[in-house]
């Protein structure tokens, strides 16, 4: 297979325009803001194969050449009112050194939250953020409380998939009117989302927690952007979700970003994937500290230069199951992923075991250790004249400081 | 000129008391208004006592007079409200302070009363007054997980059961509407009322069994930083 044509230039103004707005509206509210700030570093020992985030083919974060100390996150978040419905929310991170820019973006947004009235509430955003998929990534700053690493469907929305446009929400508050349910109606609309599935169909699926900031670029010059705009066209997903009590989440959406698989950016030379797929989730809570996750994912990324169709279906599934002891955590989880392509059949097939110890020593120290071994299957390994199938183990030691305004 | 005021106190107080007296006497020849403990048990479907149950016990006869307003107090700790049930008599007060360093803003989408108090710290607010009986629930818009409930009452004797599942007033004889409410209460309030006649006896129990187990209490470790 040839190599994928996802060149592109970086598109800084839009990015930085984005940050100073957001940024000039903070200080016109600072004096209400809460802010965070977290360090997490790492020591990490690893046999898996080089990162993608150094344009490898490796499933984990860090490979074996990054053993040793290294940065898991630095993070800064801020949250300000503006006015009495609307909020600014900000959340910026350093990862490493291997991005255009140090500082990135993850997620900013404006939020509107009129008053719950008659039992329904609304909530409308507008900015850049993630879309209501993830029952995993639920603490601050999208990340898991579950383990370091993400599961392989949420790695993927981490690395390729934002919602930048406008998203709707609108609950029923069944809960706080005498009923056992809640329900809930997302609707999303977004664009610069065309490069979601160039990640998928060149790597395949990844279990990590790096995630790529808005506008961003994933691995080393020449990699892939997720976050692209060209054809004009719109993209859409609506989910449902039910809760039942404080207990159980189910949720199921379905995403679309509409791109014109047969546009290709004159200037840049990038292609437009079309991506769609199916999610669905149910997360399960006892009274004594139990979780259960089960999330499916299912879809297909195309594009469709002149001449060529090329279709990427992708699916892949995984089970968490945590328990809580006070301020330790313990959890396992079992991922499996699948790639395959019209070209070349099976693209990427593999699975995955992961075990994490978290201890929140108090509200501003915590202390992680991580177990992660991936044993994939890859025609992109053997294409490159390796072993196809490869077991990857990387175990990481994190420690985070986090303070701020509403950490105590 | 102290001793002459408090002669005068002095004097007044045995009006008083001669006063009392009186009432006393007619009373005790009334027969059925003289006090007696009335006593309430509350248990769950499988015989277990359920604590912290709202009882209320209204006259039907015309003894015992409406409560008097209250002044309560519903603070804002650590992303919660404390306390998360507060029993007032009708025409009362509440004040919200937010005791958190995050800003907090309050609002009731409730029958017997709407209101919202926008986004605050500390106590910037005069306390919200109650005019009408009924089950109040309290939000916050910025943390959706911060739940309370306000019961306004007209009934003259209400309280919580204790950790034996019991509550118990001192109360004039006559009959009763007995009610129980609790926030994770399944089944309808009014399918829960009594009627109790309190006698001759200085004592009247009664013992009120839910016919549906309580829905289960929010699970109380979860991080205020998570996703509810």
């Amino acid at each position: 297979m040839p190599s994928l044509p996802h060149l592109q230039r970086p598109r800084r103004q839009r990015c930085r325009s984005a940050a100073t707005l957001t940024l000039l509206a903070l200080v016109a509210t600072g004096r209400a803001a809460d802010w965070q700030m977290g360090l997490d570093t790492r020591l990490v020992t690893s046999d898996a194969g080089r990162s993608f985030m150094d344009g490898g083919l490796g499933t984990t974060r860090f490979d074996r050449n990054d053993s040793g100390v290294q940065l898991g996150r630095a993070r800064l978040a801020l949250s300000a009112p503006l006015g009495e419905l609307w909020s600014v929310h900000l959340d910026a991170s350093v990862w490493d050194d291997k991005d255009r820019s140090p500082v990135g973006v993850t997620e900013a947004y404006l939020q509107f939250r009129p008053y719950p009235r008659a039992g329904y509430r609304l909530r409308v955003k507008a900015g850049a953020f993630y879309a209501p998929i993830s029952l995993e990534n639920r603490a601050a700053g999208w990340e898991s409380p579950y383990t370091l690493s993400y599961s392989a469907i949420n790695t993927w929305l981490a690395v390729e998939v934002r919602t930048i446009g406008l998203e709707a929400q609108l609950d029923w508050l069944g809960t706080r009117t005498g009923h056992d349910f809640d329900l809930g109606l997302t609707a999303g609309a977004f664009r610069w989302n065309e490069g979601a599935g160039v990640v998928l169909a060149s790597n395949g699926f990844m279990l990590h927690d790096r995630q790529t900031p808005v506008f961003a670029r994933v691995g080393p010059p020449g990699g892939a952007e997720p976050f692209q705009q060209f054809d004009r066209r719109t993209g859409v997903y609506a989910g449902v979700e039910g809760r039942y009590l404080d207990r159980v989440v189910l949720r199921v959406l379905r995403y679309d970003n509409r791109a014109d698989p047969t546009q290709i950016d004159t200037v840049s030379g990038a292609i437009a994937w079309a991506t769609r797929f199916n999610s669905a989730g149910l997360r399960v809570e006892s009274s004594t500290g139990w979780t259960g996750i089960l999330q499916w994912l299912d879809g297909e990324t195309i594009i469709a230069p002149p001449g060529v169709q090329l279709v990427w279906p992708f699916r892949a599934q995984f089970a968490l199951l945590s328990k809580r002891f006070g301020r330790q955590t313990l959890s396992a989880r079992y991922d499996r992923f699948k790639v395959d392509s019209s070209v070349d059949g099976s693209y990427q097939s593999g699975h995955a075991w992961t075990a994490a110890w978290l201890f929140d020593a108090d509200a501003h120290w915590r202390v992680a250790l991580e177990w992660l071994r991936v044993r994939s299957n890859s025609y992109y390994r053997a294409e490159l004249g390796g072993p196809p199938v490869a077991t990857e183990t990387q175990l990481q030691l994190a420690v985070r400081y986090a303070f701020g305004s509403g950490v105590r | 000129m102290r001793p002459p005021a408090r002669l005068s106190g002095t004097a007044c107080a045995a009006r008083r008391a001669a006063g009392a007296l009186a009432l006393l006497a007619a009373l005790g020849r009334a027969g059925p208004v003289l006090a007696a403990t009335l006593v309430i048990h509350v248990q769950t479907p499988d015989g277990h006592a359920l604590s912290g149950a709202v009882v209320t016990a209204r006259p039907l006869d015309g003894q015992g007079k409406r409560p008097a307003p209250a002044h309560a107090v519903m603070d804002q700790v650590n992303r919660a409200f404390a306390p998360d049930l507060l029993v007032v008599p009708v025409g009362s007060t509440v004040a919200f302070p937010n005791s958190d360093s995050v800003s907090h803003q309050i609002y009731s989408f409730s029958a017997a009363k709407r209101f919202q108090l926008p986004l605050y710290h500390g106590k910037p607010y005069p306390p919200v007054q109650f005019d009408q009986t009924g089950v109040i629930t309290l939000g916050c818009n910025i943390h959706d997980e911060m739940l309370a409930y306000l019961l306004v009452t007209d009934a003259p004797y209400f309280g919580r059961t204790d950790a034996q599942g019991a509550w118990s007033a001192d109360v004039l004889r006559g009959r009763y509407q007995v009610a129980i409410w609790h926030p994770r209460l399944r089944e309808s309030a009014a399918d829960l009322e009594r009627e109790l006649t309190v006698g001759d006896a200085d004592r009247a129990d009664l013992t009120l069994h839910l016919l549906k187990s309580l829905q289960p209490a929010p699970i109380a470790d979860r991080p205020h930083s998570w996703d509810y």
